[in-house]
């Protein structure tokens, strides 16, 4: 007698922020998939960033969620409510079957707790869903102590996510391939020839996190000065475009043909081909920082304004970010430093900044400035054992 | 021939009073030329009406440019004729389900674009429009779609009296669909001549059903007041500007609490052009009601591109700055009276010896009442002086009466009814009568409103208003105390005109009927907005008629309270009460979905 095949158990995570969330919603992704490898895990995303989860194993579908229609029958559900909820239900029929058994909300605003309900089948609302909630409460609340003290905490966002879907931090960064795709004529010799190519984020998704056009001409000429074989290549969205303009036509004309501008010229996907040419990216925008690690390229940071390293730094090893000492804008800039570090030196502290290298431990990610601070580790130990027992339990056995 | 054979065929299929009629006419309104593309272009008067370099170019970058905001179910309106080449590239343009009329003012104009050229099976799906302004208007408003009105420029000149006559009928019709109910945010001013006003504009507001929140500045005049006790002029004018800014923020956060239909301005509410603009960014339509001298109060030079529409007592010159200066729309508003207080009263009689006199006037010691009232004192008749700011004016000293003191509304409301022969007399900085005397100030209709007979220094627009038999006015202040002389001996001539002057404000000018105006005009040019709230396609039945047979639909909308507009967010809070622990339906989650984007686009903070 054949078997019936087995009833596909299927999960959700909702991921709705921003591109560098959705990069550092990986970590967790994959820790679901070897803690429940018989399930299969879909992912909920703003629509514009699906592509950056193309190329990601353990995934099921990626399910895009279009922002910009929803806001857009929001405007017009007065004039028809009728049409308006007639093409909502299309479009939540479009995509697919959407009974899931176990709904993970890692944001925290109303609209994923209705995306939750939406999503989560009625028939097994209950006890799974329960134990999800129960197990993301104490991270919710960690979450909201830390946006609230901004203490120091030293357990990185990503790992919190993991703990929120009630599994352990793998403890090694994920890894995509770059999409295949190709880049615009002009900017397809990036990273084809030997050199020392660095990808630098030209601006950064706040005003108070810019680092203005002049640190970086600064930061370019000493590196094109130092390095025989150096290239930049400038990334950013369109709005940066004339910020990368500035930064370009005050540099001496003979630097220009190590410069390349690709701000506003390629989409998400040939962004992260562009980053995987780079041996480094360098920026203050977390975003770009993010989707370099994700594709191996090694990551600096300049962390300053409300910025944060331990919570939000490059996951993984051997990244590096240097932290402005206090949230106010910084008068002095590690430019020096941060060349001599990518040139191959050690990481040093500045008056204003200090220097931290990434780890991975089996907590997850952490930065340490060469303290050798034993506490760290206790720390976290101490806030994975407080928000998940269970988890810890399992670890020591 | 043929092509004019041919069009008019076509046209008898669907419209065939209007081809016989067209058939007889004559023609020759148009000069045809052709343009250097070869096709006919046309001059009206020897002025282009289409491009004399290629019309079809032109026709099509017009039709470009309106189509966009055209929207399904509309009924557009096309003012201007010529040979309709806008029409034709606007008619292939928009979808089918968008409607289109073209008002037809000349039928001699008409016939020439017949006979120029050939029109295609486009015009049959246009509904030709001939007739009175009034019967086009009443013709429209039976169609009872929304309607929006475009505006072909260069075809509309020669027929300019034509089209404001059709604006204004539609605009009345719009006026009088009294099915919706508006929200509005009043936004005052801290003080001054418009803060009475706000009032009456409110009371008006909410007597056609809208709902109504005065954002009220005057609680903070004392401060602001007390800034101005400081006696270094540039540290009051920094103080009370920057007082006048934070005032603008503090509106900005009342709006967001919640965000209304309109928000209607009086002059000088304490609104910034920052302020203004964030708001057009976050879409919400801003008015502005100026009830002052546009050249005596001049900063609506820098406000004027800030809000979506103007509203003025002035014309002509006026509304020609209020456009050079970047006003996308400006309309004339005139004056009114609120007959809830300006009415006539009976008075005892201590009030009477009180407050009443032979002649009267009630106002602020401008210069030229300075100057001229001297030649009322030593007649042979009382006169009583009231109000204040008359500090220096020594000669009057003796009829002032309170000492100067400033006159609330219930006094004043005495005086006029107490006082035989009330005085109006505009305000100027000169020393004579307002040499530019082109608005009717809002005593001239209070005073009628009271049944109070008044003298008043002419006004250009005055008979716009009130005829001869219902308002006496003189052009010489030297006239006054002969005509006083002359009213003052004849009581029942006197409450004749008084009556009559009544009765006009009660039918025609109040403030009831300002706003029902001011409302019209944004309605006619929101038809997708403020249009459809007002044609109550928003309220409970006209929704659920719109439900088709959408049960889940249904069931959402009947939960909320009948005969009332509904909005998404109503419906939202209906689902929000069941409780955070009740297993909603998809399509209330969906509600609650488009709820949360909806506040976050009015995220005003």
């Amino acid at each position: 007698m054949p078997h019936e095949p087995a009833p596909e158990h299927r999960d959700l995570v909702i991921q709705m922020a921003r591109l560098g969330d959705l990069v550092q919603t990986l970590p967790a992704i994959e820790s679901l998939h070897e803690a429940y490898p018989e399930r299969t895990l879909d992912i909920l995303c703003a629509a514009p960033l699906t592509v950056i989860l193309a190329g990601a194993g353990h995934i099921g579908r990626v399910i895009p969620w279009d922002g910009t229609q929803w806001q857009a029958w929001a405007n017009g559900w007065q004039a028809n409510p009728t049409a308006t909820l007639q093409a909502m239900q299309s479009y939540i029929a479009s995509l697919g079957e959407m009974t899931y058994e176990r709904v993970y909300p890692l944001n925290q605003h109303a609209r994923s707790r209705l995306m939750t309900q939406l999503f989560s089948s009625h028939s097994f609302h209950g006890h799974d869903q329960d134990d999800i909630e129960t197990a993301m409460r104490p991270w919710r609340q960690h979450l909201r102590q830390v946006a609230q003290e901004r203490g120091a905490n030293r357990i990185h966002l990503a790992d919190v996510w993991c703990g929120m879907c009630g599994v352990r931090p793998r403890g090694q960064a994920p890894l995509l391939a770059p999409p295949v795709v190709e880049l615009p004529e002009d900017l397809a010799e990036i990273g084809e020839r030997p050199g020392l190519w660095i990808a630098l984020a030209t601006g950064a998704g706040e005003a108070d996190r810019c680092v203005a056009p002049a640190v970086w001409r600064q930061w370019i000429r000493e590196f094109l000065a130092q390095t025989q074989d150096g290239q930049v290549v400038l990334i950013g969205s369109g709005t940066e475009r004339e910020s990368a303009q500035a930064i370009v036509e005050a540099l001496p004309t003979l630097l220009h043909g190590r410069i390349w501008d690709a701000t506003g010229r390629t989409t998400l996907s040939q962004l992260m081909r562009l980053l995987h040419r780079c041996q480094w990216v360098i920026g203050a925008d977390t975003g770009p920082l993010h989707l370099g690690t994700l594709v191996g390229t090694r990551a600096l940071g300049w962390y300053f304004s409300r910025a944060r390293l331990h919570e939000t730094g490059p996951y993984g090893e051997g990244h590096w970010v240097y932290q402005h000492a206090t949230p106010a804008q910084p008068q002095q800039w590690p430019i020096m430093e941060s060349l001599a570090l990518m040139c191959g030196d050690q990481g040093r502290h500045t008056t204003d900044w200090t220097v931290w290298r990434s780890r991975m431990d089996r907590w997850g990610a952490y930065f340490d400035d060469g303290s050798g601070n034993n506490g760290v580790e206790h720390s976290r130990a101490d806030i994975w054992r407080a928000c998940a027992p269970d988890l810890c339990e399992s670890m020591a056995a | 021939m043929n092509i004019l054979h041919d069009n008019l065929a076509r046209l008898a299929s669907r419209h065939q009073d209007l081809a016989t009629g067209v058939k007889t006419a004559t023609g020759g309104v148009l000069t045809i030329e052709p343009a250097r593309t070869g096709v006919p272009s046309a001059r009206r008067s020897g002025r282009w009406i289409h491009s004399a370099y290629d019309p079809l170019r032109e026709a099509q970058t017009w039709a470009d440019t309106h189509a966009a905001a055209c929207q399904s179910g509309e009924m557009v309106v096309v003012a201007g004729v010529g040979l309709l080449y806008h029409v034709e590239a606007l008619r292939n343009k928009l979808p089918p389900d968008v409607s289109l009329a073209v008002v037809i003012p000349n039928l001699d104009e008409f016939h020439d674009a017949l006979a120029a050229r050939s029109f295609g099976a486009w015009s049959e799906s246009v509904l030709w429009l001939p007739g009175a302004p009034a019967e086009i208007a009443a013709t429209l408003t039976k169609l009872g779609r929304p309607l929006r009105c475009l505006s072909y420029a260069p075809a509309t000149l020669a027929d300019a009296d034509f089209y404001r006559a059709l604006e204004d009928a539609l605009r009345r019709g719009i006026a009088r669909q009294r099915g919706g109910q508006l929200t509005i945010a009043l936004v005052g001013p801290i003080y001054g001549g418009s803060l009475p006003i706000t009032g009456y504009v409110k009371r008006a507001l909410e007597t056609l059903g809208h709902k109504v929140r005065w954002i009220d500045h005057s609680v903070h005049a004392a401060s602001y007041d007390a800034m101005g006790t400081l006696k270094d002029q540039r540290n009051r004018q920094m103080m009370q500007g920057r007082m006048a800014e934070v005032l603008s923020q503090w509106t900005l956060a009342s709006l967001a609490e919640s965000p209304p239909d309109l928000v209607l301005s009086m002059a000088q509410a304490p609104m910034t052009l920052p302020v203004l603009e964030h708001l057009r960014k976050k879409k919400f339509l801003t008015a502005m009601w100026f009830v002052e001298n546009y050249r005596h109060l001049t900063y609506w030079r820098q406000m004027a591109p800030g809000y979506e529409f103007w509203f003025v007592f002035q014309q002509g010159a006026c509304l020609e700055a209020f456009r050079q200066a970047g006003a996308r729309q400006v309309n004339y508003l005139p004056m009114a009276a609120d007959p809830e207080l300006h009415g006539p009263m009976s008075l005892s009689e201590a009030d009477r010896r009180t407050f009443g006199s032979d002649v009267s006037f009630v106002g602020a010691g401008y210069a030229n009442r300075r100057k001229l009232f001297p030649a009322l004192l030593h007649q042979p008749w009382s006169f009583k002086l009231w109000g204040n700011e008359w500090e220096g004016a020594d000669d009057l000293r003796a009829v002032l009466q309170l000492e100067g003191a400033r006159i609330d509304t219930a006094t004043c409301m005495k005086v006029f009814n107490a006082t035989a022969i009330n005085l109006n007399l505009h305000s100027t900085t000169g020393t004579g009568l307002d040499p530019q005397a082109d608005f009717v100030n809002p005593r001239t209709f209070e005073l009628a409103a009271c049944g109070a007979f008044q003298l008043v220094d002419h006004r250009s627009e005055l008979r716009q208003f009130f005829s001869e038999q219902e308002m006496v006015s003189f052009k010489d202040f030297g006239d006054v105390p002969g005509l006083v002389h002359h009213w003052l001996h004849d009581s029942d001539a006197r409450q004749a005109v008084a009556d009559a002057a009544r009765a006009r404000v009660l039918s025609e000018h109040t403030y009831v009927h300002r706003m029902r105006d001011l409302l019209g005009h944004i309605g006619l040019s929101q038809p997708d907005r403020v249009g459809s709230v007002l044609r109550g396609e928003r309220q409970q039945e006209a929704l659920l008629a719109r439900c088709a047979d959408d049960r889940p639909l249904e069931a959402l909308l009947k939960d909320c309270p009948s005969g009332q507009r509904i909005e998404l967010k109503d419906v939202a809070a209906r689902i929000r009460s069941k409780g955070p622990t009740s297993t909603l339906k998809r399509e209330e989650l969906m509600v609650l979905m488009l709820d949360e984007y909806r506040s976050e686009t009015r995220d005003l903070l």
